[in-house]
């Protein structure tokens, strides 16, 4: 699973350009999304093994992505990332897979895709 | 006709007397001079030397009261009085006739005793007339004459005497009339001076020392004092006074007090000792309970001099302190009323205000988190690549300074935006269940193991015996660190902190209270009710979340914090948390 694929989902470029060079760091292939409609549709194309996906984001959010993406495959690994704490309040939020708030050490973040992916 | 009748006849032209009489009597004067002018002339033009009025005192009883000028009997009659039916003034009271004594006649005796001193003089007179004042209905008083120069009154004077004493009982019935009127229309304007006190928006102090004041003026009373017994305005000082209260009267003034208020209305000295007062006391004393809904609030005594001039609190003062006294309670209640309104408008002022803080600061946070989202973004990317930069190129020292400064300052700003993004978000409870006991002290080892703690005393005094809670064990942990943090911070790192648990009840439910004391000089009185607001602070470099968030946790827990200050020691801070029985795990979620 090293060459494992992400699906990083964020509408900030250079969150996603961040995420996409760190994630590189570490083997894994990276591919874009800058919100829930795209990410929806580069699902579709490809098999992922993993989506790290941001909640607030303009015309589709992080939590509607992640109730279609689920609803499609219910199996498809998903990290929420986000700049709150915790969202945990929010029911839907319990089906993603990870949680991890959005930090420019990104050492949480890695760490649980590796767990998730069971590196 | 003898020598003395053809003067008589001579000098008298009835007629002529009743006409500057009516004049007289109808005149603008005042009614003493009235009275002795039309005296004056009778003994004139009649040749009488004396010409005397009886009229009724305050007791019911014939007194000599007015004369001619050339008078030399009033000196003496003046000093008696006599009831009706005593003596021959008494008799022709009572009889409502005159009576009529010539030469011939043995002198009459004036009134029920014998006058040693007036016996002799009344030797020299010859002739006497003894008329009642009185008209159809009421009886004024009596008018005497008598002469040394004449034998007897002829009947054409008896008639003419038997007219005048009608139009004398008519000036003493309007003056009778006027003086009431004047004493209703005092009482009135005493009235309608309280009425204008009463409604001011005076303090219960100054209105009560007014009332005595208006009281005592208005009346010309000696003095005026109000006793309260029971008062809801919660006066330090419990009698009003106007005037001084003569040593003379004290105890009765006290006597007249407890019997008012035993028997629920006025009283006089007349009526509680009445020996006393006859027997020459100076004072004429009235007192009244104050009453407002069945209850006494206390009394009102007025006191006044029984000869002094114009005192308006007569016999029939009763009624008059009566209604004075039920104005005062209509007073107090509606200064009790204000002051009661008042509060609950400051009161209401003083929420109103809370709540406009609470919802500036509601607005505040929504705004502060939404300003936090946006800055945290770009500091990821900030620091994100400022990492990368660090392990990418080949740096020198001084470089590498640099870059962990701005690495630094990057964690200090994520771990404050979390702060203020954490307090908006809403965390769910983890219901388990506790031993605060333990939890409190895994949180101090936590803590103390800590260097900066060393100087810190911690005092322990745990209820073994503490019922297990449901709560979230991390974010008590949160709120205790939070507490304990901010005791070493107020004590900088040197005192004494203690800690105690016990079962508390609140609301009628087990709690557990943990109380958590500092020796830090406490918080000023100014600010204490902002501490549990968010970004409120009083650290340089504080969020002012800590409080805030904890304050939220224990809310969610279904509990509270208290606070007890005491400025210049130290503060308590008591958190209360219900206990598990009473609070389920549905609850929580």
């Amino acid at each position: 699973m090293k060459n494992a694929r992400i699906l990083v989902v964020d509408d900030e470029e250079n969150i996603r350009l961040l995420f996409k060079e760190e994630l590189e760091d570490e083997g894994f292939e990276v591919d874009l999304a800058s919100n829930g409609f795209e990410a929806l549709d580069k699902l579709k194309q490809g098999r992922f093994d993993l989506v790290v996906l941001d909640i607030k984001m303009p015309g589709m959010d992080g939590i509607q992505a992640l109730n279609e993406i689920k609803n499609a495959n219910k199996d498809q690994p998903v990290i929420l990332c986000s700049a709150y704490g915790e969202f945990k309040q929010d029911f839907s939020s319990w089906v993603s897979d990870g949680y991890v708030v959005k930090s420019a050490d990104t050492r949480e973040l890695k760490q649980t895709i590796k767990n998730i992916l069971g590196l | 006709m003898s020598d003395s009748i053809k003067k008589q006849s001579q000098s008298v032209n009835p007629v002529d007397l009743l006409g500057k009489i009516i004049e007289i009597s109808h005149s603008n004067l005042e009614l003493t001079s009235r009275i002795n002018s039309i005296l004056n002339i009778i003994s004139r033009d009649m040749s009488c030397e004396e010409v005397i009025i009886y009229t009724f005192d305050k007791d019911k009883r014939l007194t000599c009261r007015f004369a001619n000028q050339k008078s030399v009997l009033f000196k003496i009659l003046n000093q008696y009085r006599c009831h009706v039916g005593e003596g021959i003034v008494g008799s022709v009271a009572q009889k409502r006739s005159p009576l009529f004594y010539t030469i011939r006649d043995v002198p009459p005796r004036f009134g029920c005793l014998f006058y040693p001193e007036l016996d002799e003089k009344l030797e020299n007179y010859k002739a006497f007339a003894f008329l009642p004042l009185a008209d159809d209905s009421y009886l004024y008083g009596v008018l005497v004459l008598s002469a040394v120069s004449r034998d007897a009154l002829h009947d054409a004077e008896k008639i003419f005497l038997s007219i005048l004493s009608r139009e004398i009982g008519g000036i003493l019935r309007s003056y009778e009339l006027i003086l009431s009127s004047k004493k209703r229309i005092s009482e009135l304007a005493t009235l309608s001076e309280l009425g204008k006190v009463l409604t001011s928006n005076a303090e219960p102090h100054e209105l009560l020392k007014n009332i005595a004041l208006i009281i005592a003026k208005s009346l010309n009373a000696t003095f005026v004092t109000i006793k309260l017994e029971y008062s809801p305005l919660k006066l330090d000082v419990h009698r009003f006074t106007y005037g001084v209260i003569d040593p003379s009267v004290q105890d009765h003034v006290r006597e007249l007090e407890g019997t008012a208020t035993r028997l629920l209305r006025a009283v006089s000295m007349k009526d509680c000792s009445p020996d006393e007062y006859e027997s020459g006391f100076r004072f004429s004393l009235f007192s009244a309970p104050v009453i407002s809904k069945n209850r006494v609030l206390g009394t009102l005594t007025i006191c006044g001099e029984k000869t002094g001039q114009n005192y308006t609190l007569g016999e029939d003062g009763q009624y008059l302190i009566n209604t004075i006294a039920n104005y005062i309670s209509s007073g107090l209640e509606n200064t009790l009323l204000n002051t009661r309104l008042r509060d609950a408008v400051r009161e209401l002022g003083d929420a109103q205000k809370r709540l406009i803080e609470q919802e500036k600061f509601r607005s505040l946070g929504e705004m502060t988190a939404n300003i936090a989202h946006e800055i945290k973004n770009p500091l990821v990317i900030i620091g994100g690549f400022t990492k990368r930069l660090a392990k990418q190129v080949d740096l020198g020292r001084t470089e590498n300074k640099y870059i962990s400064i701005i690495l630094n300052e990057v964690t200090r700003l994520e771990s404050i935006l979390n702060e203020v993004l954490n307090y908006v978000k809403e965390t769910p409870l983890l219901a388990e269940t506790c031993n605060i006991n333990d939890y409190l002290d895994e949180t101090l080892y936590l803590l103390t193991s800590d260097a900066s703690w060393e100087e810190v005393r911690i005092v322990k005094t745990y209820d073994p015996g503490l019922p297990p809670i449901a709560c979230d064990s991390q974010q008590l942990k949160q709120v205790l660190i939070n507490i304990l943090i901010n005791a070493h911070e107020a004590m900088h790192g040197r005192g004494t902190i203690t800690i105690q648990t016990k079962q508390a009840t609140y609301e009628n439910k087990p709690f557990i209270a943990i109380s958590i004391t500092d020796t830090g000089g406490g918080i000023d009185p100014a600010i204490i009710d902002n501490v549990f607001n968010p970004f409120f602070t009083t650290k340089e470099r504080g969020t002012g979340l800590g409080l805030a968030i904890s304050n939220k946790i224990i809310k969610n827990h279904k509990g509270h914090i208290d606070v007890e200050n005491i400025a210049g020691k130290g503060v308590t801070f008591i958190i209360y948390l219900p206990v598990k029985n009473h609070t389920t795990k549905e609850e929580f979620l």
